[in-house]
Protein backbone atom coordinates (compact mmCIF):
# COMPACT_ATOMS: atom_id res chain seq x y z
CA UNK A 1 0.00 0.00 0.00
CA UNK A 2 1.70 3.75 -0.97
CA UNK A 3 2.80 5.32 2.14
CA UNK A 4 0.48 8.49 0.76
CA UNK A 5 -2.89 6.65 1.18
CA UNK A 6 -2.16 5.57 4.52
CA UNK A 7 -1.65 8.54 5.24
CA UNK A 8 -4.01 10.01 4.08
CA UNK A 9 -6.37 7.42 5.38
CA UNK A 10 -5.37 8.34 8.79
CA UNK A 11 -5.74 12.47 8.10
CA UNK A 12 -9.07 11.86 6.92
CA UNK A 13 -10.03 9.62 9.79
CA UNK A 14 -8.66 12.51 11.89
CA UNK A 15 -10.43 14.95 10.11
CA UNK A 16 -13.62 13.61 11.78
CA UNK A 17 -12.53 14.00 15.26
CA UNK A 18 -13.09 17.54 14.15
CA UNK A 19 -16.82 17.43 13.85
CA UNK A 20 -16.94 16.41 17.43
CA UNK A 21 -18.54 18.54 20.93
CA UNK A 22 -17.66 18.67 23.78
CA UNK A 23 -20.10 15.95 26.42
CA UNK A 24 -19.88 16.62 29.87
CA UNK A 25 -18.98 13.93 32.36
CA UNK A 26 -23.21 13.70 33.41
CA UNK A 27 -24.11 13.04 30.12
CA UNK A 28 -21.97 9.76 29.20
CA UNK A 29 -24.55 7.44 30.68
CA UNK A 30 -25.42 6.29 27.30
CA UNK A 31 -21.99 6.15 26.27
CA UNK A 32 -21.38 3.65 29.08
CA UNK A 33 -23.64 1.46 28.75
CA UNK A 34 -21.98 -1.73 28.39
CA UNK A 35 -23.71 -2.52 24.76
CA UNK A 36 -21.59 0.63 23.74
CA UNK A 37 -18.69 -1.32 24.66
CA UNK A 38 -16.02 -1.30 21.33
CA UNK A 39 -15.94 -5.21 22.66
CA UNK A 40 -19.04 -6.00 24.09
CA UNK A 41 -18.58 -9.73 24.26
CA UNK A 42 -14.38 -10.44 24.61
CA UNK A 43 -14.97 -14.45 24.40
CA UNK A 44 -17.58 -14.07 21.51
CA UNK A 45 -15.17 -11.56 19.64
CA UNK A 46 -11.64 -14.16 20.88
CA UNK A 47 -13.75 -16.70 18.83
CA UNK A 48 -15.46 -15.14 16.12
CA UNK A 49 -11.67 -13.41 15.58
CA UNK A 50 -9.73 -16.78 16.39
CA UNK A 51 -11.98 -18.59 12.98
CA UNK A 52 -11.84 -15.50 10.42
CA UNK A 53 -8.30 -15.61 11.60
CA UNK A 54 -8.03 -19.24 10.89
CA UNK A 55 -10.12 -18.97 6.96
CA UNK A 56 -9.20 -15.85 5.82
CA UNK A 57 -5.96 -14.48 4.54
CA UNK A 58 -6.18 -11.50 6.71
CA UNK A 59 -5.74 -10.52 10.04
CA UNK A 60 -5.48 -7.59 12.68
CA UNK A 61 -7.79 -4.42 13.65
CA UNK A 62 -10.61 -6.20 15.36
CA UNK A 63 -10.94 -5.06 18.64
CA UNK A 64 -9.35 -8.28 20.40
CA UNK A 65 -6.24 -10.73 19.05
CA UNK A 66 -5.46 -14.07 18.53
CA UNK A 67 -2.45 -15.65 19.43
CA UNK A 68 -0.21 -17.66 16.99
CA UNK A 69 -1.81 -21.13 15.64
CA UNK A 70 -1.56 -24.12 13.69
CA UNK A 71 -4.84 -23.08 12.20
CA UNK A 72 -3.46 -20.79 9.40
CA UNK B 1 -14.16 10.52 32.73
CA UNK B 2 -11.44 9.33 30.01
CA UNK B 3 -11.93 6.50 27.44
CA UNK B 4 -10.07 3.51 27.21
CA UNK B 5 -7.59 2.16 26.22
CA UNK B 6 -6.52 0.18 22.63
CA UNK B 7 -9.34 -1.76 20.59
CA UNK B 8 -6.88 -2.53 17.51
CA UNK B 9 -6.26 -5.73 17.51
CA UNK B 10 -2.36 -7.28 17.54
CA UNK B 11 -1.02 -10.89 18.66
CA UNK B 12 -1.61 -11.70 22.34
CA UNK B 13 -2.96 -8.54 22.88
CA UNK B 14 -6.68 -8.65 25.15
CA UNK B 15 -8.27 -5.12 24.90
CA UNK B 16 -10.34 -2.67 26.87
CA UNK B 17 -13.72 -4.14 26.72
CA UNK B 18 -15.35 -0.65 27.77
CA UNK B 19 -16.16 2.39 25.63
CA UNK B 20 -15.31 4.42 28.28
CA UNK B 21 -13.15 3.59 31.52
CA UNK B 22 -9.98 4.44 32.78
CA UNK B 23 -11.39 2.63 35.86
CA UNK B 24 -10.76 -1.27 36.96
CA UNK B 25 -14.03 -3.00 36.45
CA UNK B 26 -16.03 -3.09 39.57
CA UNK B 27 -17.58 -6.61 39.93
CA UNK B 28 -15.48 -9.87 39.11
CA UNK B 29 -16.65 -11.93 36.32
CA UNK B 30 -16.65 -15.64 35.15
CA UNK B 31 -17.90 -16.21 31.83
CA UNK B 32 -17.85 -19.30 30.22
CA UNK B 33 -18.87 -20.70 26.34
CA UNK B 34 -19.49 -24.11 24.71
CA UNK B 35 -19.24 -23.40 20.88
CA UNK B 36 -19.61 -26.19 18.03
CA UNK B 37 -18.13 -25.19 14.35
CA UNK B 38 -19.20 -27.31 11.99
CA UNK B 39 -17.66 -26.55 7.91
CA UNK B 40 -19.81 -27.97 4.74
CA UNK B 41 -18.60 -30.96 3.14
CA UNK B 42 -17.09 -30.49 0.15
CA UNK B 43 -19.04 -30.82 -3.17
CA UNK B 44 -18.83 -34.38 -4.07
CA UNK B 45 -18.19 -33.25 -7.66
CA UNK B 46 -15.15 -31.13 -6.00
CA UNK B 47 -13.37 -34.33 -4.65
CA UNK B 48 -10.66 -36.05 -6.38
CA UNK B 49 -9.36 -37.90 -3.62
CA UNK B 50 -9.56 -38.49 -0.21
CA UNK B 51 -12.54 -37.76 2.52
CA UNK B 52 -15.15 -34.82 1.77
CA UNK B 53 -15.60 -34.77 5.41
CA UNK B 54 -14.43 -30.94 6.60
CA UNK B 55 -13.43 -29.37 10.32
CA UNK B 56 -16.13 -29.83 12.86
CA UNK B 57 -14.54 -28.04 15.94
CA UNK B 58 -16.00 -28.19 19.56
CA UNK B 59 -14.63 -25.46 21.22
CA UNK B 60 -14.85 -24.30 25.55
CA UNK B 61 -14.11 -20.94 26.65
CA UNK B 62 -13.15 -19.71 30.39
CA UNK B 63 -12.66 -15.87 31.20
CA UNK B 64 -12.29 -14.88 34.65
CA UNK B 65 -11.63 -11.13 34.91
CA UNK B 66 -11.36 -8.99 38.49
CA UNK B 67 -10.90 -5.84 39.91
CA UNK B 68 -7.27 -6.01 42.01
CA UNK B 69 -7.63 -2.84 44.61
CA UNK B 70 -8.44 0.43 43.10
CA UNK B 71 -5.71 0.71 40.63
CA UNK B 72 -5.53 -2.82 39.08
CA UNK B 73 -7.84 -5.46 37.04
CA UNK B 74 -6.52 -8.69 35.81
CA UNK B 75 -8.21 -11.66 33.15
CA UNK B 76 -7.41 -15.17 32.41
CA UNK B 77 -8.70 -16.38 29.55
CA UNK B 78 -8.72 -20.18 28.61
CA UNK B 79 -9.75 -22.26 25.46
CA UNK B 80 -9.93 -25.38 24.75
CA UNK B 81 -10.57 -26.85 21.40
CA UNK B 82 -11.19 -30.35 19.74
CA UNK B 83 -11.14 -31.07 16.07
CA UNK B 84 -11.67 -33.60 13.47
CA UNK B 85 -12.26 -34.27 9.51
CA UNK B 86 -10.13 -33.37 6.72
CA UNK B 87 -8.14 -30.90 5.31
CA UNK B 88 -7.42 -29.78 1.18
CA UNK B 89 -4.22 -31.44 -0.24
CA UNK B 90 -3.62 -30.35 -3.02
CA UNK B 91 -5.70 -29.59 -6.33
CA UNK B 92 -5.90 -30.44 -10.26
CA UNK B 93 -7.09 -29.18 -13.42
CA UNK B 94 -9.44 -31.77 -14.40
CA UNK B 95 -9.79 -32.81 -18.38
CA UNK B 96 -12.96 -30.53 -18.30
CA UNK B 97 -11.20 -27.73 -17.27
CA UNK B 98 -12.51 -28.03 -13.57
CA UNK B 99 -10.44 -27.87 -10.52
CA UNK B 100 -10.81 -30.75 -8.27
CA UNK B 101 -9.61 -30.56 -4.70
CA UNK B 102 -7.84 -33.82 -3.52
CA UNK B 103 -8.66 -34.18 0.56
CA UNK B 104 -6.38 -35.70 3.58
CA UNK B 105 -7.21 -39.38 3.46
CA UNK B 106 -8.02 -40.14 7.13
CA UNK B 107 -9.67 -37.84 9.71
CA UNK B 108 -7.52 -35.79 11.45
CA UNK B 109 -7.90 -35.11 15.24
CA UNK B 110 -6.27 -32.17 16.94
CA UNK B 111 -6.32 -30.32 20.25
CA UNK B 112 -5.27 -26.95 20.98
CA UNK B 113 -5.11 -25.22 24.06
CA UNK B 114 -4.20 -21.74 25.13
CA UNK B 115 -4.14 -19.35 27.83
CA UNK B 116 -3.94 -15.64 28.36
CA UNK B 117 -3.03 -13.95 31.56
CA UNK B 118 -3.33 -10.01 31.60
CA UNK B 119 -3.18 -7.48 33.64
CA UNK B 120 -4.01 -3.63 33.72
CA UNK B 121 -3.10 -0.85 35.83
CA UNK B 122 -5.30 2.62 35.75
CA UNK B 123 -4.19 6.19 35.80
CA UNK B 124 -5.75 9.39 36.40
CA UNK B 125 -5.84 10.19 32.73
CA UNK B 126 -5.08 6.52 31.28
CA UNK B 127 -3.87 3.24 32.36
CA UNK B 128 -1.23 0.61 30.72
CA UNK B 129 -1.42 -3.06 30.46
CA UNK B 130 0.40 -6.44 29.52
CA UNK B 131 -0.17 -9.92 28.54
CA UNK B 132 0.98 -12.98 27.56
CA UNK B 133 -0.53 -15.91 25.89
CA UNK B 134 0.39 -19.46 25.13
CA UNK B 135 -0.65 -21.83 22.23
CA UNK B 136 -0.43 -25.33 22.54
CA UNK B 137 -0.82 -27.89 20.05
CA UNK B 138 1.05 -31.20 18.96
CA UNK B 139 2.79 -29.82 16.00
CA UNK B 140 2.44 -25.95 16.89
CA UNK B 141 3.41 -23.89 20.22
CA UNK B 142 3.41 -19.78 20.36
CA UNK B 143 4.37 -17.81 23.26
CA UNK B 144 3.20 -13.83 22.51
CA UNK B 145 3.48 -11.11 24.84
CA UNK B 146 2.27 -7.53 24.61
CA UNK B 147 2.48 -4.50 26.02
CA UNK B 148 -0.75 -1.21 25.60
CA UNK B 149 -1.23 2.03 26.93
CA UNK B 150 -3.81 5.09 26.51
CA UNK B 151 -3.51 8.64 27.39
CA UNK B 152 -6.84 10.48 27.44
CA UNK B 153 -6.16 14.19 26.70
CA UNK B 154 -7.30 17.11 28.77
CA UNK B 155 -10.38 17.84 26.77
CA UNK B 156 -11.48 14.67 28.37
CA UNK B 157 -12.82 13.24 25.07
CA UNK B 158 -9.99 12.03 23.09
CA UNK B 159 -8.15 9.15 23.64
CA UNK B 160 -5.03 7.75 21.73
CA UNK B 161 -3.70 4.38 22.36
CA UNK B 162 -0.61 2.51 21.69
CA UNK B 163 0.63 -0.60 21.24
CA UNK B 164 2.91 -3.69 20.83
CA UNK B 165 3.07 -7.23 20.47
CA UNK B 166 5.43 -9.91 19.72
CA UNK B 167 4.89 -13.92 18.95
CA UNK B 168 7.60 -16.79 18.82
CA UNK B 169 5.62 -19.93 17.19
CA UNK B 170 7.75 -23.59 16.77
CA UNK B 171 6.56 -25.38 14.10
CA UNK B 172 6.80 -29.62 14.79
CA UNK B 173 4.73 -30.93 11.71
CA UNK B 174 3.56 -34.22 11.81
CA UNK B 175 4.35 -37.31 9.90
CA UNK B 176 7.33 -35.29 8.33
CA UNK B 177 9.54 -37.97 7.21
CA UNK B 178 6.56 -39.59 5.84
CA UNK B 179 5.70 -36.79 3.40
CA UNK B 180 8.46 -35.02 2.99
CA UNK B 181 7.66 -32.30 5.76
CA UNK B 182 9.96 -29.95 7.26
CA UNK B 183 10.41 -31.58 10.54
CA UNK B 184 11.09 -28.57 12.20
CA UNK B 185 10.66 -24.34 11.83
CA UNK B 186 10.55 -21.47 13.49
CA UNK B 187 8.56 -18.21 12.82
CA UNK B 188 8.14 -14.76 14.81
CA UNK B 189 5.53 -11.81 14.77
CA UNK B 190 5.60 -8.20 15.74
CA UNK B 191 3.50 -5.96 15.25
CA UNK B 192 2.56 -2.05 16.61
CA UNK B 193 -0.59 -0.18 16.47
CA UNK B 194 -1.85 3.78 17.25
CA UNK B 195 -5.47 3.85 17.64
CA UNK B 196 -7.77 7.19 18.74
CA UNK B 197 -10.97 7.14 20.11
CA UNK B 198 -13.31 10.44 20.27
CA UNK B 199 -16.91 11.09 21.62
CA UNK B 200 -17.88 12.45 18.92
CA UNK B 201 -21.70 13.31 21.40
CA UNK B 202 -23.71 12.45 23.88
CA UNK B 203 -24.69 9.44 22.58
CA UNK B 204 -21.95 8.60 19.29
CA UNK B 205 -18.42 7.43 19.97
CA UNK B 206 -16.00 6.75 16.99
CA UNK B 207 -12.62 5.16 16.90
CA UNK B 208 -9.97 4.45 14.29
CA UNK B 209 -6.04 3.25 14.29
CA UNK B 210 -3.71 1.96 12.01
CA UNK B 211 -1.42 -1.42 12.74
CA UNK B 212 1.48 -2.38 11.01
CA UNK B 213 2.54 -6.81 11.48
CA UNK B 214 5.90 -7.32 10.39
CA UNK B 215 5.61 -12.11 10.07
CA UNK B 216 9.33 -14.09 9.57
CA UNK B 217 10.32 -17.03 8.93
CA UNK B 218 8.58 -20.70 7.94
CA UNK B 219 5.28 -19.19 6.46
CA UNK B 220 4.20 -21.95 3.99
CA UNK B 221 1.40 -24.50 4.99
CA UNK B 222 4.00 -27.58 5.55
CA UNK B 223 0.91 -30.04 5.28
CA UNK B 224 -0.14 -29.01 1.66
CA UNK B 225 1.71 -30.48 -1.67
CA UNK B 226 3.75 -28.05 -3.27
CA UNK B 227 3.05 -24.88 -1.17
CA UNK B 228 6.28 -22.15 -1.05
CA UNK B 229 5.75 -18.88 0.04
CA UNK B 230 8.07 -16.03 0.69
CA UNK B 231 9.60 -15.68 4.27
CA UNK B 232 8.83 -12.41 5.19
CA UNK B 233 5.35 -11.00 4.93
CA UNK B 234 4.08 -7.16 5.95
CA UNK B 235 0.65 -6.59 7.01
CA UNK B 236 -1.07 -3.23 6.97
CA UNK B 237 -4.66 -2.25 8.46
CA UNK B 238 -6.87 0.55 9.47
CA UNK B 239 -9.69 0.09 11.01
CA UNK B 240 -12.68 2.62 12.09
CA UNK B 241 -15.62 1.69 14.64
CA UNK B 242 -18.52 3.41 15.35
CA UNK B 243 -21.15 3.12 18.13
CA UNK B 244 -24.64 4.95 18.11
CA UNK B 245 -26.93 4.89 21.10
CA UNK B 246 -30.57 5.18 20.41
CA UNK B 247 -32.22 5.98 23.62
CA UNK B 248 -36.17 5.74 22.83
CA UNK B 249 -35.57 2.23 20.62
CA UNK B 250 -33.03 1.44 23.61
CA UNK B 251 -30.82 -0.16 20.66
CA UNK B 252 -26.95 0.38 20.31
CA UNK B 253 -26.24 0.86 16.93
CA UNK B 254 -22.31 -0.68 15.87
CA UNK B 255 -20.83 -0.45 12.72
CA UNK B 256 -17.13 -1.61 11.89
CA UNK B 257 -14.90 -1.39 8.68
CA UNK B 258 -11.28 -2.67 8.35
CA UNK B 259 -8.78 -2.15 5.02
CA UNK B 260 -6.32 -4.58 4.87
CA UNK B 261 -2.79 -5.24 3.23
CA UNK B 262 -0.01 -6.83 2.47
CA UNK B 263 3.07 -7.52 0.67
CA UNK B 264 1.93 -11.01 -0.73
CA UNK B 265 -0.67 -8.75 -2.58
CA UNK B 266 -3.79 -9.86 -0.37
CA UNK B 267 -6.05 -6.77 0.07
CA UNK B 268 -9.45 -6.99 1.90
CA UNK B 269 -12.54 -4.79 2.81
CA UNK B 270 -14.37 -6.33 5.68
CA UNK B 271 -17.47 -4.77 7.12
CA UNK B 272 -19.84 -5.14 9.51
CA UNK B 273 -23.26 -4.27 11.63
CA UNK B 274 -24.69 -5.44 14.85
CA UNK B 275 -27.65 -3.89 16.41
CA UNK B 276 -28.16 -3.95 20.44
CA UNK B 277 -31.78 -4.43 21.28
CA UNK B 278 -32.82 -4.98 24.38
CA UNK B 279 -36.35 -5.67 24.75
CA UNK B 280 -36.58 -5.47 28.74
CA UNK B 281 -33.96 -4.88 31.78
CA UNK B 282 -33.17 -8.48 30.90
CA UNK B 283 -33.33 -9.54 27.23
CA UNK B 284 -31.35 -8.27 24.26
CA UNK B 285 -31.24 -9.10 21.10
CA UNK B 286 -28.51 -8.73 18.92
CA UNK B 287 -28.54 -9.45 15.25
CA UNK B 288 -25.16 -9.11 12.62
CA UNK B 289 -24.25 -8.77 9.47
CA UNK B 290 -20.30 -8.99 8.43
CA UNK B 291 -19.20 -8.80 4.46
CA UNK B 292 -15.36 -9.79 3.69
CA UNK B 293 -13.69 -9.17 0.77
CA UNK B 294 -10.29 -9.82 -0.56
CA UNK B 295 -7.81 -9.99 -3.29
CA UNK B 296 -6.03 -13.16 -4.37
CA UNK B 297 -2.16 -13.16 -3.50
CA UNK B 298 0.06 -12.67 -5.87
CA UNK B 299 1.63 -16.19 -6.01
CA UNK B 300 -1.96 -17.84 -5.45
CA UNK B 301 -2.46 -21.01 -8.30
CA UNK B 302 -5.89 -22.70 -8.71
CA UNK B 303 -4.39 -25.90 -9.45
CA UNK B 304 -1.46 -27.01 -6.85
CA UNK B 305 1.84 -25.75 -9.15
CA UNK B 306 3.80 -29.00 -8.62
CA UNK B 307 6.33 -28.27 -11.35
CA UNK B 308 6.98 -24.94 -9.50
CA UNK B 309 7.14 -22.55 -12.23
CA UNK B 310 7.04 -19.69 -9.78
CA UNK B 311 9.56 -18.70 -7.21
CA UNK B 312 6.43 -18.79 -4.54
CA UNK B 313 3.07 -20.48 -4.72
CA UNK B 314 0.85 -21.64 -3.41
CA UNK B 315 -3.29 -23.10 -4.08
CA UNK B 316 -4.60 -22.74 -0.64
CA UNK B 317 -8.05 -21.74 -0.99
CA UNK B 318 -7.67 -19.14 1.97
CA UNK B 319 -5.51 -17.26 -0.46
CA UNK B 320 -7.49 -17.10 -3.63
CA UNK B 321 -10.24 -14.53 -4.31
CA UNK B 322 -13.97 -14.49 -3.05
CA UNK B 323 -16.11 -12.82 -1.27
CA UNK B 324 -17.57 -14.08 2.32
CA UNK B 325 -21.13 -13.05 3.90
CA UNK B 326 -22.12 -14.17 7.18
CA UNK B 327 -25.37 -13.28 9.42
CA UNK B 328 -25.67 -14.13 12.91
CA UNK B 329 -28.00 -13.76 16.29
CA UNK B 330 -27.31 -13.32 19.36
CA UNK B 331 -29.90 -13.80 22.93
CA UNK B 332 -28.52 -12.73 26.04
CA UNK B 333 -31.13 -13.25 29.09
CA UNK B 334 -30.23 -11.91 32.71
CA UNK B 335 -31.30 -13.72 35.42
CA UNK B 336 -30.15 -11.46 38.62
CA UNK B 337 -26.12 -12.15 38.83
CA UNK B 338 -27.02 -14.46 35.94
CA UNK B 339 -26.77 -13.65 31.87
CA UNK B 340 -27.57 -16.70 29.97
CA UNK B 341 -26.09 -16.47 26.24
CA UNK B 342 -27.06 -18.42 23.16
CA UNK B 343 -25.59 -17.10 19.65
CA UNK B 344 -25.23 -18.35 15.82
CA UNK B 345 -23.65 -17.63 12.61
CA UNK B 346 -24.40 -18.75 9.06
CA UNK B 347 -20.78 -17.94 6.97
CA UNK B 348 -21.23 -18.51 3.06
CA UNK B 349 -18.31 -17.70 0.54
CA UNK B 350 -18.34 -17.15 -3.55
CA UNK B 351 -16.08 -16.26 -6.27
CA UNK B 352 -13.39 -18.26 -5.41
CA UNK B 353 -11.30 -20.43 -8.06
CA UNK B 354 -10.73 -22.99 -5.60
CA UNK B 355 -13.56 -25.26 -4.77
CA UNK B 356 -11.80 -26.07 -1.34
CA UNK B 357 -13.89 -22.60 -0.08
CA UNK B 358 -15.68 -23.12 2.75
CA UNK B 359 -18.85 -22.33 4.18
CA UNK B 360 -19.36 -23.28 7.75
CA UNK B 361 -21.95 -22.98 10.75
CA UNK B 362 -21.05 -21.53 14.45
CA UNK B 363 -23.77 -22.21 17.45
CA UNK B 364 -22.61 -20.86 21.10
CA UNK B 365 -24.00 -21.25 24.46
CA UNK B 366 -22.64 -19.74 27.76
CA UNK B 367 -23.43 -18.37 30.69
CA UNK B 368 -21.53 -14.92 32.61
CA UNK B 369 -21.63 -14.79 36.42
CA UNK B 370 -21.17 -11.71 38.27
CA UNK B 371 -20.30 -11.05 41.72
Amino acid sequence: MHRNLRISLLLSALAVMTACQFVPAYQRGDLARPEMAFDADPLGSKLNQHIYFSKEASTGGNGVAAGGCGCN
Amino acid sequence: MALSASAVALPGVLVSTSAISDTPPTAKVISYRASSYKEDSLASEALLAGSPERYDIEIHQLRYSSPIGEKYSISLDSSYESMSGASPWYTVKSANGNTKVAMSGASIYEKRRDVTASVQRYYDRGNVGASFTISDENDYRSNSASVDGSFTLANDSTTLSLGIAHSDDDINPTDAALFNRIPSANKSTTSAFFSVTQILNQFSIIQTGVSSTRAGGYLTDPYKLSDHRPEERNQFTWTTSWRRYFREQRSAFHANYRFYDDDFGVRSHTIDFALHKSFSRSITLVPNVRYYQQQAADFFTPATDFARTMEFNSSDYRLSKYDALSAGLKFNVQLGDYTLVLSGERYRTSGSSNPAMIDFTRLSAGIDYTF
